[in-house]
């Protein structure tokens, strides 16, 4: 491929994109806090992992559910 | 304290304060990207709602403006990937067209669908390098690789598009 064939593709390239205005036209600073609302806190794997084996531990010893509910 | 160690911390009130210093520097280098004013905005807040969340893995002595930029792209390069084909890319004249601007549109049109056709990484590379005539090392930067790679894929691109328009029998001229 030539430095022609280059800049051919280059000049219809040019031709057929508009130009875009590339100002930002608003504050994106309220959008970006709404993003923050809208997505609720994920729960980390470890807590998962730890209420599984609080549940299981429940499961097999329910007696341990009357001394955890006294210590809280 | 400065402002990205405060960031990097998680202080809120610096994070706003570097949503407003970035925030314009990421929106045009998304806009050359997907050249859509409302998309580059959306996934301009996608970039910083994202910069937040990985702030603990910047380092306050780095190159934010860099950081962000890549960031950024991979995220205008996932929007190429997910684009519907049929979804324009220039906005058309106003007014009835005449016969010349038929066919003048006509070939745009199909120098557009060849161009959208391309690999999301090619398409951005290309409309970096060739439409906006961005300095490699600035692109490379952003794409996180090497010049040399860049070239490569600007090269790529163009045997494509050329391949293809001769297949739907445009020669650019």
């Amino acid at each position: 491929m030539t430095e022609h064939d280059d800049r051919q593709i280059r000049e219809a390239l040019k031709q057929s994109f508009s130009q875009v205005n590339t100002e930002l036209r608003r504050d994106l600073w309220p959008a970006v806090l709404r993003k923050f609302d809208a997505r609720p806190a994920r729960v980390p794997w470890y807590d998962w992992v730890l209420i599984g084996l609080s549940v299981s531990v429940f499961l097999f010893f329910p007696q341990l559910i009357l001394v955890f509910a006294y210590h809280l | 304290m400065d402002l990205l160690r405060r960031f990097a911390l998680g202080e809120i009130d610096a994070f706003e304060t570097v949503v407003r210093q970035f925030q314009g520097d990421i929106y045009s280098w998304i806009v050359r990207i997907v050249r859509d004013p409302g998309i580059a905005e959306d996934l301009t807040v996608e970039t910083l709602w994202r910069i937040y969340r990985a702030r603990h893995s910047f380092r306050p002595d780095g190159n934010f403006a860099a950081w962000a930029r890549r960031v950024a792209t991979n995220l205008a390069i996932d929007h190429l990937r997910r684009k519907r084909p049929e979804q324009s890319l220039l906005s058309d004249p106003a007014g009835p067209p005449m016969p010349d601007q038929l066919v003048q549109r006509e070939t745009r049109e199909k120098i557009q669908q060849a161009f959208r056709g391309l690999p999301a990484k090619l398409q951005v590379a290309a409309t970096l390098a060739l439409v906006e005539e961005r300095p490699y090392d600035e692109i490379a930067d952003a794409l996180g690789t090497s010049v040399g790679a860049v070239k490569l894929r600007v090269f790529r691109a163009v045997r494509i598009l050329r391949k293809r328009l001769k297949q739907l029998g445009v020669s650019p001229e």
